[in-house]
């Protein structure tokens, strides 16, 4: 129960502190622009390549279930693009996004944790929320959506090229957007912005805690990319939930 | 005249220097891959039992919590996702093989992999880079022990056991909340639910799902020992440690995931 409030309260707390923080001590939006580079530089390839395998994987088990039911991934296509734009485009893409963006930034600020760098930055009329949280979200607000629109553009190629060399059917039929409205859209982009704001506060969360030596280190790394992964399925889940519920 | 000539070099160059260091970063991953494979099968004779043990415990239980939160999830979530489409087709009644389908062939274990490289590939490689850091694998070699039947090989076993075992575990608590989901959402009778679900899969669609668990279980392994052994420096080599092993072993499930999905799909019919 403990456990379970510290990982929904910890991140919120911090996104209030680090509001209020950044309110007072105003943005340094170079930082911002500096951290959203390392952000896509270092996963747009991770996310494009397992987005591609992942769409080429997604329309090989629709062949093989069309196949059982009925008979053509031609018909099943349009219903599986909705599919990957509504649900698996944001999320996969997050989810890959969190365990690499998730794990280094828990890496980078628990390693300046237990070398003492945060107190050396505090000392030096710095705020370690304003300074070194705050351009990570923004960084993670702007990225993570850019980064799971490409992914799911990866997947949705990769997917059709599949479809079209591999099963013989025409790859465009798979692109069908005959499903996909306007609701679809927004239940994607506000999982993207959710997961896009919560993996550097849980990264953040468990990176700021760490205190000791090398051991530390480790554990707040795993810590925070756990945190990461499973707050993004749990964020697609809520969403979902809710957009079943109001039947949209 | 001289800008001209050198031009298509720069153009040239760039490319070729990322794709040569690529192949060769490639390479070298895959050859201490294979040296972890090898090393640890030779260990298995003198296996250390109670560090077989510890690991088991550490590797497997105490994941247990997160293998259930992660399979309730992907349940639910596979069932909204399916219903999404099931219903444009107005066949609500084969929820359970979809959805069953669905979880057994790809959602179950991708998401398994994705989450349990997160915690127990992303712990070994800390672990072990924390010792090799701080020279305590050189100790083990320099009074003649031999570190790979002592620390690595129980740690690769226990971590591929403990992935199969949750594997099993994690598809019977997704399958429950799939029919608990499709009952209180879609109103879809357990009955129903269960009666596709027994109809339509076969022994043979769970044990791809096994197959493939056990798959990324080894990679996991694999890929967090060898890059944890491969660590030098202090306490920021240990998180790097950590992280690059939890995205190399997110990038070798998805590419697994794919062969594996193409080749079972072409045994099965």
């Amino acid at each position: 129960m403990k456990r379970a409030l510290a990982f929904f309260g910890a991140p919120v707390v911090l996104l209030a502190r680090t509001t209020r923080a950044t309110a007072r001590e105003g943005l340094g939006w170079r930082e911002c622009l500096v951290q959203l580079h390392e952000l896509g530089g270092r996963s747009v390839w991770l996310v494009l390549s397992g987005m591609a395998f992942f769409g080429a994987v997604l329309v090989t088990i629709a062949n093989s279930q069309a196949r059982r039911f009925v008979g053509n991934v031609a018909v099943l296509g349009p219903a599986y693009f909705e599919l990957l734009i509504r649900e698996l485009g944001p999320v996969v893409s997050a989810v890959l996004t969190a365990s690499r963006a998730g794990a280094g930034h828990a890496a980078e600020l628990s390693t300046m944790g237990v070398n003492e760098q945060l107190e050396a930055l505090e000392m030096s009329a710095g705020d370690p929320l304003a300074d070194l949280v705050a351009p990570r979200v923004v960084a993670g607000l702007v990225g993570v959506p850019l980064l799971c629109v490409l992914g799911t553009v990866a997947a949705t190629l990769s997917a059709a090229t599949v479809a079209q060399l591999g099963f013989g059917v025409d790859g465009r039929a798979f692109m069908d957007p005959r499903y996909v409205d306007v609701w679809d859209l927004l239940a994607a982009a506000i999982k993207a912005v959710a997961c896009g704001v919560y993996i550097p506060l849980a990264a953040a969360v468990a990176g700021l805690r760490a205190r000791g030596g090398a051991e530390a280190v480790g554990e707040a790394t795993t810590d925070g990319v756990v945190a990461a992964s499973l707050g993004c399925l749990l964020i697609d889940f809520a969403v979902s939930l809710a957009f079943q519920l109001l039947r949209l | 005249m001289s800008v001209d000539s050198r031009l298509p070099h720069a153009l040239v160059e760039g490319p070729v220097r990322g794709v040569g260091a690529f192949t060769l970063e490639l390479a070298r991953s895959l050859g201490a891959i294979a040296l972890v494979a090898a090393r640890t099968v030779l260990g298995l004779p003198r296996l250390e039992r109670r560090e077989l043990v510890r690991a088991l415990v550490q590797f497997g239980y105490d994941s247990v919590p997160l293998a259930m939160a992660t399979a309730a999830l992907a349940g639910v979530i596979v069932v909204l996702q399916s219903g999404l489409y099931i219903q444009r087709f107005g066949a609500r009644a084969f929820l359970g093989w979809a959805a069953g389908y669905g979880v057994l062939w790809e959602f179950g274990p991708l998401l398994l992999g994705l989450i349990m490289s997160a915690r127990i590939g992303a712990r070994n490689a800390a672990e072990l880079a924390l010792l090799q850091v701080g020279g305590q694998i050189e100790g083990l070699r320099g009074i003649g022990l031999d570190p790979f039947a002592i620390l690595v090989a129980p740690r690769v076993v226990a971590m591929e056991l403990s992935m199969l075992a949750l594997s099993t575990f994690t598809f019977l608590v997704a399958i429950v909340f799939e029919a608990v989901a499709a009952y209180f959402m879609l109103d879809l009778p357990l009955r129903v639910f269960f009666g596709t679900f027994a109809q339509m899969l076969g022994a043979l669609d769970l044990v791809g799902g096994v197959v493939k668990v056990g798959t990324f279980g080894l990679a996991i392994s694999l890929v967090s020992t060898a890059v944890g052994l491969s660590a030098r420096g202090g306490a920021r080599a240990v998180g790097q440690a950590a992280a690059s092993a939890v995205v190399r072993g997110c990038a070798a499930i998805f590419v697994l995931d794919l062969l594996l999905t193409l080749a079972l799909a072409g045994w099965m019919s």
